[in-house]
């Protein structure tokens, strides 16, 4: 007991024989620093392209050094700061909605009372989350087609006269993103908030009850302070991953006509980087998305830990 | 890295060393012994260096390639007869790979990135695979068959493959001609017209688009409808990708100049022009806004993906659009056959357009076209290039492969009257263009080197559908009805081009496809192709056409073509 005590409190001496004691700890995490270093560290080697001229012939040392020009190219592309623009508006926009949309469900879905219609709707709610983006798309094509399910109705109610084709207006095609995140993710993101309010202590409820509270004063003033420590730090990692607002859905809802408003970073690199050959411009691309991304969750936990005690670090 | 602390550091070399040790490790072991071949068959193109090896050493005698080409296209099954019947005589498997989901570039550029590369490859950016040093140098084998060498290309023609080092990487597998010439079909660009609105409008002469346009909505007008009662549609247009081409260029061929592609060349000056900016090109997309406000254009043109087009196309209710031969004719086509849609009229037949009537049109290219852009290529992953290239010349020399490939099995595929011509009957047509059969039975290594023309038995010609008996009977009643009423007896006659030789310099996309963003000529062709996808497709749809221009040229001007135009002409010059 003591043992274990003086280990919490005083810091240990390295010595071969604290080492041999703690030799399985040791051999264990000697492969996770070996995993970090191979996936996570080892990589970022690559970025030494963006402040070159890569050929995948010469390699990356061999290659010839050009300072800060394809930053320079990059930030005098029109394009790239429409696209830094897109990025961040859907990034932001489906951050919004799918948190707003996975509270309101957890929440709903939480007053129902009955638990044979609660647990399937759940597990219905999130098997969207396993479909591939291809297979989502793909109904999205259909159900948004000149003949599609949506233009069908609106044609019925009179609402509109002519089909709409809804992927020919760049107006439509942020809206669409979001919808198709919130389709696709509400139900998964919504576990986690379902696990937050049943962790609710139920004597809270009770008192509420005694107190003559109705269901919405209970939401209002009990459920959601419950969940805002898990909102919050969602949240906070989630706006980290404001850039990451998708590539597979832009790319494959996305045509010429919209690619004014379709086009992530993640693509500008695909088609530059990949397509053009330019590695050094696509890593470049790349390489700045992952500053503005890092600076990002830094602001965002100085506000947190300013304004409230939760933080990630 | 800096902020790690060194233990981790040397932690971290250490371990690097072992890894590229264990990976080269790995790459011998799989590179001998071929132990566990039996999984070779279902092996992806990405580690196909490996697989063909392997599957050799199994099987005995027979070499198994892979090959990737950055077309899409069907995979034949693994068991396919003909493939069989190849490999045992020839000794060569090819199991090729098609792309799917990706574009051209984006699937070599993932090659190259991950560096290993599938035995043989035809790719459209032929110039970054030798940059990434990913070919090997054909030069050598191909002075190995001198007869091969010398019938294959002209010396001129073999020069315009030889890139700056000096070397040949890859050979164009198409539009060669053996012996006479057998076109029957026109395998280029057109407007494209179904025979039952020829029919309906008693075969008028159509020669320009308002002629064109006026037809497709008068035939609407009386007939919105297909019999089954499916609408029909006057006017599609494919926007996808590179293949918006078929929205793209028409504007060159009206203004009656050919299909140099990127440019136009006027041969009087010998000049670059940019066909973007010219008179026939706004023409063109002035009528194409008309139409569109006025409802005879598929709203959906500029969102369908290629499938869909294809898909559109083959329920015979599209009456015209501006197309490659190939790029819908033999999908399409077989489909029609397949649900009878053939007799009734659904099949289509190029038209000549041009701006004003009476201009000389050149939509069809009469001489062979040799792009040098691209071709069949071996890879430096590939572990035995002798065997893959001597198949790579048995395709092209070897008369019998030539005709299993195409004609198929004797007796099964085609028969062979008393004086030695192949025919086939209707069974064997509808077989042949069943898509079920096609994965099982037939085998075209279509990207490997092959003949239009006659075959060399001096009868025959070398693809079923230039035998002109064949030909005319696999053509449906109302297609031949058409034929006879313009007095045609091919597609060729049919769009009616000026018959010319084209310059050394043709065509001029040969050269523009392999720019990089090396030069600012290659970036302004990157950025123009960027504005103009998204651009036209808007001009067409414009409320306002000449506001919808002018913003256009706006964006267009933006991406400096001059950059791009000058260095088209030097080009051009050198041929001066």
């Amino acid at each position: 007991m003591a043992r274990v005590k003086n280990e919490n409190t005083k810091k240990v001496k390295v010595t071969w024989k604290e080492m041999k004691k703690q030799s399985f700890l040791m051999i264990v995490s000697f492969f996770i620093v070996v995993y970090g270093i191979i996936f996570y560290y080892w990589p970022l080697t690559g970025w030494l392209m963006a402040f070159e001229n890569y050929k995948p012939k010469k390699g990356i040392f061999g290659s010839k050094f050009v300072g800060l020009d394809k930053f320079k190219f990059l930030f005098e592309d029109a394009v790239f700061i429409k696209v830094i623009r897109n990025t961040f508006a859907m990034g932001v926009i489906n951050l919004v909605s799918t948190t707003i949309m996975a509270v309101l469900f957890a929440i709903i879905l939480n007053e129902v009372r009955k638990t044979w219609l609660k647990k399937p709707i759940q597990t219905i709610s999130y098997l969207p989350h396993f479909l591939s983006w291809i297979v989502v798309t793909g109904i999205l094509h259909d159900s948004l087609s000149a003949t599609g399910i949506v233009n069908d109705l609106l044609l019925k109610f009179g609402i509109i006269k002519q089909a709409i084709n809804f992927f020919a207006f760049p107006k439509y095609f942020w809206p669409i993103v979001a919808f198709a995140q919130c389709w696709k993710e509400t139900g998964w993101n919504a576990i986690i908030y379902l696990a937050a309010i049943t962790a609710i202590d139920p004597a809270l409820y009770e008192a509420a009850s005694i107190d003559g509270a109705d269901r919405l004063q209970k939401i209002r003033y009990i459920t959601l302070p419950g969940i805002k420590p898990t909102f919050l730090i969602l949240l906070l990692m989630n706006v980290g991953n404001v850039l990451n607002a998708g590539f597979e859905v832009q790319y494959l809802l996305g045509n010429g006509l919209v690619q004014s408003v379709s086009q992530t970073i993640d693509i500008y690199v695909l088609k530059w980087g990949i397509s053009q050959n330019d590695y050094s411009l696509g890593t470049a691309a790349g390489l700045f998305k992952s500053a503005v991304s890092i600076l990002l969750i830094v602001i965002a936990n100085a506000i947190a830990k300013r304004y409230s005690e939760q933080r990630l670090f | 890295m800096r902020f790690k602390k060194i233990t981790a550091l040397l932690l971290g070399t250490a371990m690097i060393a072992s890894m590229l040790a264990g990976c080269g490790g790995n790459a011998a072991d799989t590179g001998a012994p071929a132990a566990d071949a039996g999984a070779t068959e279902a092996a992806p193109a990405a580690d196909a260096g490996d697989a063909g090896d392997d599957g050799a050493a199994a099987s005995g005698d027979v070499k198994e390639f892979t090959m990737f080409i950055t077309m899409p296209g069907s995979e034949i099954n693994d068991d396919n007869e003909i493939a069989q019947m190849i490999a045992d005589k020839w000794g060569v498997k090819v199991k090729e790979t098609w792309l799917t989901g990706q574009t051209a570039s984006e699937a070599t550029g993932t090659l190259i990135a991950g560096g290993e590369y599938p035995d043989f490859i035809d790719s459209d950016e032929m110039n970054l695979l030798v940059d990434a040093d990913a070919l090997i140098p054909l030069d050598d084998y191909i002075d190995q068959y001198p007869e091969f060498r010398d019938l294959w290309f002209t010396p001129e023609e073999w020069d315009k493959f030889r890139q700056p080092d000096g070397h040949i990487y890859w050979i164009n597998p198409f539009g060669n001609t053996l012996g006479e010439t057998k076109q029957t079909t026109h395998n280029d660009e057109a407007f494209w017209i179904q025979v039952r609105v020829l029919e309906w409008a008693g075969y008028p002469k159509i020669e320009t688009m308002d002629q064109y346009f006026d037809l497709l909505e008068s035939y609407i007008a009386e007939n919105p409808t297909m019999d089954d009662g499916t609408e029909n549609m006057a006017y599609t247009i494919l926007c996808e990708d590179w293949r918006y081409f078929c929205l793209e260029n028409a504007g060159q061929f009206l203004a009656g100049y050919p299909n140099d592609g990127s440019v136009i060349v006027d041969k009087t000056d010998m000049t670059i022009k940019d066909y973007n900016t010219s008179e026939d090109t706004i023409a063109y997309f002035k009528k194409l806004n008309e139409e569109y406000n006025k409802g005879f254009v598929d709203p959906e043109s500029f969102t369908q993906t290629y499938d869909e087009y294809i898909a559109k196309l083959s329920t015979g209710r599209v009456l015209g659009m501006v197309d490659q031969w190939w790029d819908f004719a033999y999908t399409v086509n077989d489909s029609f056959k397949q649900s009878g849609l053939d007799q009734k009229g659904c099949n289509y037949v190029p038209l000549g357009l041009t701006t004003k009537e009476g201009m000389e049109n050149r939509w069809h290219t009469y001489d062979d076209t040799v792009n040098q852009a691209s071709g069949i290529a071996i890879t430096t992953d590939c572990e035995d290039p002798d065997a893959a290239f001597k198949f790579l010349v048995d395709c092209a020399m070897d008369q019998e492969l030539h005709d299993l490939r195409f004609w198929g099995v004797e007796g099964v595929d085609y028969n062979v009257d008393d004086e030695g011509l192949f025919y086939r009957t209707d069974e064997q047509r509808q077989n042949w263009a069943d898509t079920s059969y096609q994965a099982a039975h037939r085998c075209q290594y279509s990207y490997f080197p092959q003949w239009h023309g006659t075959s060399r038995d001096g009868k025959n010609a070398n693809k079923p559908e230039e035998q002109p008996s064949e030909f005319m009977n696999d053509m449906a009643a109302p297609l031949k009805n058409c034929f006879d009423a313009y007095g045609v007896t091919t597609y060729p006659q049919m769009i009616g081009s000026v018959v010319e030789t084209n310059g050394p310099w043709f065509p001029m996309y040969s050269y523009s496809n392999n720019f990089t963003t090396e030069t600012p000529g290659g970036v302004a062709w990157a950025k123009m192709g960027e504005v103009k996808h998204e651009w036209l497709p808007k001009v067409v749809m414009a409320k306002d056409f000449d506001k919808g221009w002018a913003d256009y040229m706006e964006a267009y001007n933006a991406c400096k073509p001059e950059d791009f135009l000058a260095e088209m002409q030097e080009i051009l010059d050198g041929f001066k």
